[in-house]
């Protein structure tokens, strides 16, 4: 497992056991500090006035009205903020508040800040902003295409990925082409964003908060505030769920500005409607495919045309494109590859990082396509996709050689093997029924549909991206007994990260007591908790930290440490990426690739449209579980999310503007939604990795999504190429 | 919010005369639906009468064998009883398809009852709606409306009512009680199915009420046949979310054939929406599927769905099949 030949007591809470997380028993009991719980003494509060328009010109803002309410501290707009009014993950495209136009509903123009979030509240509706609206642009494809008004300079093409590879103009004896659509999926976390920002005697400024990437969150505070970096520190607040959703800036510049300027203490907390419009989504695609091949299922060429729409600004669209395009023909092996992927500037909801991004969308396309092919050549799907199955060995379209094991054949098989849950027979439970313990069907009318897909995530972060993790390991004897601590500010978001930290000290170091730090800006970066990178990055960071102890420590044992300690920083890459050539798409772009395969059995009730998954199995490889509990949550989780995407979760947009901004009227699968599922993990070691490890946490939302589709098509005999699937869809009305 | 003064009411009359006497005062019961308004500026009220410490709590036996509910009993409690879940189950079949555990344990039946519609425009104070502004438009009509009415909607409104309470109080001939300034110390009844209305011109008003009518309690009918009764509810997920489409209804048979049967639908109306032409098409007939289909047709000849809730019309009919078919024996129960 290590190179080292030191052995190590083998902990039982180490390496491949699943101790008990430090902060579970305090979530189950709602006794959990989350950022929304920060307290200050004689602090303020802030609240943010939003466009109410999608598109619009700014005439004026009047704040005078405002600022004269008592209990208000103060009112600010783009004209106070002292550095450069742009942030954005890969481009500075966002204004902090804005200037001139508005280009989404729900961009903020105005922050307040008061005694009371009542107060401020007020406040706000005192603030008097004319606007001159303007025709909005809602549709991504028509915007690629220049159609309507250019909301960016340089044009609505945020990005454009080529992929070419082979014979662009192949030719095949079977065709099969389709159209498909993937609706907006929220993140859907539950806790807020929130935040509290405390001014410092230094002229800084210190901001609690729950992110995912404390130093990318750092770096664009100081460009807008226009102060050095040791005046700006993060440190993470408690975090409830993130998903992506809170990889892009919510409160953190505003709580900043309005406590430098007030020399206040400021807390912000968005609430559930402010929250939906307060951070990205998943990308709506339109997805245009063609797949040719042999008779017998043989892929000979994919060509595909894939419209992201990302909305307002940029935030990581580019990374979503790259993504969408390197993995839009899945995980198959195909000769002739022509994929263009382009994302867009529209007026609709900002639209960014969301768990399998990019990937999620090519392949409800791609894997409705081979279900097609099936059809077409007269296979069985799984039949078909094992013919076309990528292995190592495999040349990406990218031209990249695939290095280490891609199981998709035996994830498939595995899939396949599961037993079948039983034929419904005699007195049903209503709560296995489609309807649900409302009981609405009892049997009558209902078909069963059994899908499979198969899906491939790129792990870590690709494309050239100098991506690192930097931890600080330190061992000493405290009270007689040896006890390490680690520090980093990597961000556990509720993924079980710090858990797993702990477990590779204790494997690695041989003690038992292992103390992870709050995450912080003390340190340096840890990267982002995104990409299913962390346990990889920061976990590859922390072991060859305690790598390094154990070369200092020699021949002694941790407890025969004396009063000496040990301490080691390191900063730790993943192995060196490659930009994608901008014309062909060639390039050794990826770290690392993930696989999880489903198998779905649905009942359908024809009747009235209803939709029960019955099971949802699947088999994932995660090169070696560091924590095998941890892996079944993010399997079930990331398989929960997907089968929200089949069947309910969508956010609707009318003209720029969100429909549905509340968990009442935004659907996500509660337990009666979601079956319990059958789950092999395999541990086939990526060489490359530190312990063999894959990443877990994209893959089995990106398989799930088409493998429920694919069960639905099977018992109804529709198309259905649009996700979400609704009762309308299945009846056809 | 706006601010607002809080008062407890010890009995009915002052409570009735307090909000009566104030154009800008409302009762408050649960609070799971009026204070989410007055969170979203949808309601302004200057004062807050709370009504749930008023003796309108218990479940009662009437004389003659029916049931009175007082107009505070809990969504939870009144579910949970023992004489609604064996002789009313439609009643509490619908209480229980109905939001969330923690929400039932707040909800009474009087504000139940008067829940307002969940179109998002209506919860959207930024948008024109003529409910909550009589004359600004109503956005639905061309906007998103999957959610709303296929029957007795008018180019004013097509919201529909959300309560699956209302529905199977209209499928039971219950009867609503109610307070009101003028009605000194008596109460008036109105049936179920006639306190909420059509939206006409008037889409403002939900229910036949005026401002200061108190609802005390709910009366149910003896109806032996409610024995056989049934809630079904069509929805996008399998808990915790509003009806597209449901469907209360009760079964007599007589002999061979229906001999008496009560349905109401809920989902697709701005009320519940009582059967009426599918009931007359059905008694004294075979219960069969074919019997069932041809009067939940007759029903629905006048929907007129929407450009995205076409799909409601055939939903609404196989549930009414579906439903009927369960109650009469034709597939397992
Ligand atoms: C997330 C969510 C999901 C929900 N899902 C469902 C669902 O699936 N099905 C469903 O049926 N409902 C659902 N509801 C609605 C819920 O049932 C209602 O909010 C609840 O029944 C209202 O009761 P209350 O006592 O809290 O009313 P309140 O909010 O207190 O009052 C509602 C209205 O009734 C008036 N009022 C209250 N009591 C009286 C009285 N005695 N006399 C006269 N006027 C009175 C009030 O002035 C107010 O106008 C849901 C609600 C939420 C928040
Ligand atoms: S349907 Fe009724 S409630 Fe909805 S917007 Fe129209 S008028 Fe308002």
């Amino acid at each position: 497992m290590t190179t080292s030949t030191k052995s190590t007591v083998t902990r039982t809470d180490g390496i491949g056991a699943s101790p008990r997380r430090p902060d579970g028993t305090a979530k189950v009991r709602g006794e959990f500090a989350y950022s929304s719980d920060l307290w200050h003494e004689d602090m303020l509060w802030g609240a943010t006035l939003r466009s109410p328009h999608p598109y619009a010109r700014i005439t004026g803002i009047d704040i005078a009205r405002a600022l004269a309410l008592p209990g208000v501290y103060a009112v600010l707009t783009h004209a106070d903020v002292p550095g450069v009014n742009r942030y954005g993950l890969e481009h500075a495209d966002q204004p902090v508040l804005a200037e001139d136009v508005v280009r989404y509903r729900g961009e903020p123009v105005v922050v307040v800040a008061a005694d009371h979030p009542e107060t401020a509240r007020r406040a706000l509706e005192r603030v008097e902003v004319g606007y001159e609206v303007l025709d909005p642009v809602t549709d991504a494809e028509s915007a690629v295409a220049g159609q309507g008004a250019e909301l960016h300079p340089g044009g609505n093409v945020v990005r454009h990925v080529p992929i070419r590879r082979g014979d662009p103009d192949a030719a095949a004896e079977v065709v099969v082409t389709g159209r498909y659509e993937v609706g907006m999926q929220d993140q859907a976390f539950l806790g807020p964003e929130s935040g509290l920002a405390v001014p410092a005697e230094d002229g800084g400024v210190d901001l609690y908060v729950a992110t995912q990437w404390l130093h990318v969150d750092q770096r664009q505070i100081v460009a807008a505030l226009d102060l050095p970096e040791d005046k700006v520190r993060l440190t993470l607040g408690g975090v409830g769920g993130a998903f992506g959703g809170r990889e892009d800036l919510s409160i953190q510049v505003h709580a900043c500005l309005l406590a430098l300027h007030t020399g206040r203490p400021v807390k912000m907390v968005y609430n559930r409607e402010e929250s939906f419009y307060g951070h990205v989504h998943r990308h709506p695609a339109v997805l245009y495919y063609e797949h040719g091949a042999d008779r017998d299922g043989t892929l000979r060429y994919v060509r595909a045309r894939i419209y992201l729409d990302g909305g307002a600004y940029a935030s990581s669209t580019g990374a979503v494109v790259g993504n969408a395009a390197t993995l839009g023909v899945g995980p198959y092996d195909v000769p002739n590859v022509s994929v263009d992927c382009w994302g867009a500037y529209t007026n609709n909801p900002p639209c960014g990082a969301m768990r399998g991004f990019g990937a999620v969308q090519a392949a409800f396309a791609y894997e409705s396509q081979m279900d097609r092919l099936a059809a077409a050549c007269g296979l069985d799907p799984v039949e078909v996709r094992i013919r076309n199955a990528m292995a190592q060995g495999t040349v990406m379209p990218t031209g990249q050689v695939v290095d280490s094991p891609a199981p998709v054949e035996e994830l498939l098989r595995r899939v396949r093997a599961k037993p079948l849950p039983p034929e419904p027979s005699g007195e049903p439970d209503l709560r296995t029924l489609p309807g649900g313990v409302s009981n609405t069907t009892h049997g009558e009318g209902v078909v069963r549909g059994v899908g499979y897909a198969v899906g491939i995530k790129n792990i870590c972060f690709s494309e050239g991206f100098d991506d690192y993790a930097t931890v600080r390991v330190r061992l000493q004897v405290v009270g007689g007994e040896p006890a390490a601590t680690v520090h980093t500010a990597a961000c556990e978001v509720g993924q079980g990260l710090v858990t797993v930290l702990q477990q590779i000290v204790r494997s690695e170091l041989g003690v038992e007591r292992v103390t992870v730090e709050p995450s912080d800006t003390t340190i340096g970066s840890a990267g982002s908790t995104s990409a299913s990178r962390q346990t990889y990055v920061t976990g590859g960071a922390v072991r060859e930290a305690c790598l390094r102890i154990r070369d200092a420590l020699g021949a002694l044992s941790p407890a025969e440490l004396g009063d000496k300690v040990l301490d080691e920083t390191v900063e730790w890459r993943h192995r060196p990426t490659e930009e994608l050539h901008p014309e062909t798409g060639q390039g050794n772009a990826h770290v690392q690739y993930g696989f999880a395969a489903h198998r779905a059995v649905v009942d359908v009730d024809t009747e009235l449209g209803l939709v029960k998954v019955v099971a949802l199995d699947c088999a994932q490889d995660v090169g070696k579980a560091i924590n095998p509990q941890a892996v079944l949550g993010q399997i079930q989780g990331g398989s929960a999310q997907g089968l929200g995407l089949a069947v309910m979760e969508e956010i609707k947009t009318e003209g720029g503007v969100i429909r549905n901004p509340s968990f009442t009227d935004y659907l996500i699968p509660t337990v009666l939604d979601m079956p319990p599922m059958s789950i092999d993990v395999l541990e086939l070691a990526d060489p490359h990795a530190p312990y063999g490890l894959r990443g877990v946490g994209e893959p089995p939302t990106i398989s799930s999504t088409p493998a429920v589709v694919a069960a639905i098509r099977a018992a109804t005999g529709r198309a259905l190429t649009r996700v979400p699937v609704r009762p309308e869809h299945i009846t056809g009305t | 919010m706006i601010p607002f003064d809080y008062r407890r009411a010890g009995d009915a009359e002052t409570a009735v005369a307090a909000v009566a006497g104030n154009p800008g005062a409302a009762f408050l019961g649960g609070g799971t639906n009026l204070v989410d308004h007055m969170k979203l500026g949808v309601a302004e009220p200057d004062l807050l009468v709370d009504v749930t410490r008023l003796p309108f709590d218990s479940v009662d036996p009437l004389p003659g064998g029916g049931l009175r509910i007082g107009a505070g009993v809990r969504n939870s409690d009144l579910a949970a009883d023992e004489r609604v879940r064996t002789r009313y189950p439609v009643l509490a079949e619908a209480l229980l398809s109905g939001a969330s555990g923690q929400l039932r344990n707040l909800a009474t039946t009087g504000g139940n009852l008067l829940q307002r519609t969940r179109c998002g425009y209506f919860q959207d104070v930024t948008t024109p709606c003529n409910k909550r502004r009589p004359g600004e438009g109503c956005s639905a009509r061309e906007g998103y409306h999957r959610y709303h009415a296929i029957l007795g909607a008018s180019p004013h409104c097509v919201a529909v009512h959300p309560s699956d309470l209302a529905v199977a109080l209209t499928a039971l001939d219950a009867v609503v009680r109610v307070r009101g300034p003028r009605d000194g110390h008596g109460e008036r009844a109105i049936p179920a199915a006639e306190l909420h209305r059509l939206p006409g011109e008037h889409p403002e008003w939900d229910t036949v009420l005026g401002h200061g009518d108190l609802i005390t309690a709910v009366d149910l009918p003896p109806l032996p046949m409610a024995a056989r009764s049934r809630y079904r509810k069509v929805r996008d997920r399998a808990s915790y979310a509003f009806a597209l489409v449901s469907v209360a209804a009760a079964v007599e048979l007589t002999g061979d054939v229906i001999g008496d049967v009560r349905i109401a639908l809920g989902g697709v109306a701005h009320k519940p929406w009582r059967a009426t032409l599918a009931e007359a098409a059905l008694r004294g007939r075979p219960p069969d599927r074919a019997e069932f289909r041809a009067a939940a047709e007759a029903e629905l000849a006048d929907a007129q769905p929407l450009r995205d809730n076409r799909f409601k019309v055939p939903m609404a009919r196989n549930t009414i099949v579906s439903v009927l078919a369960g109650l009469t024996g034709e597939e397992p129960r």
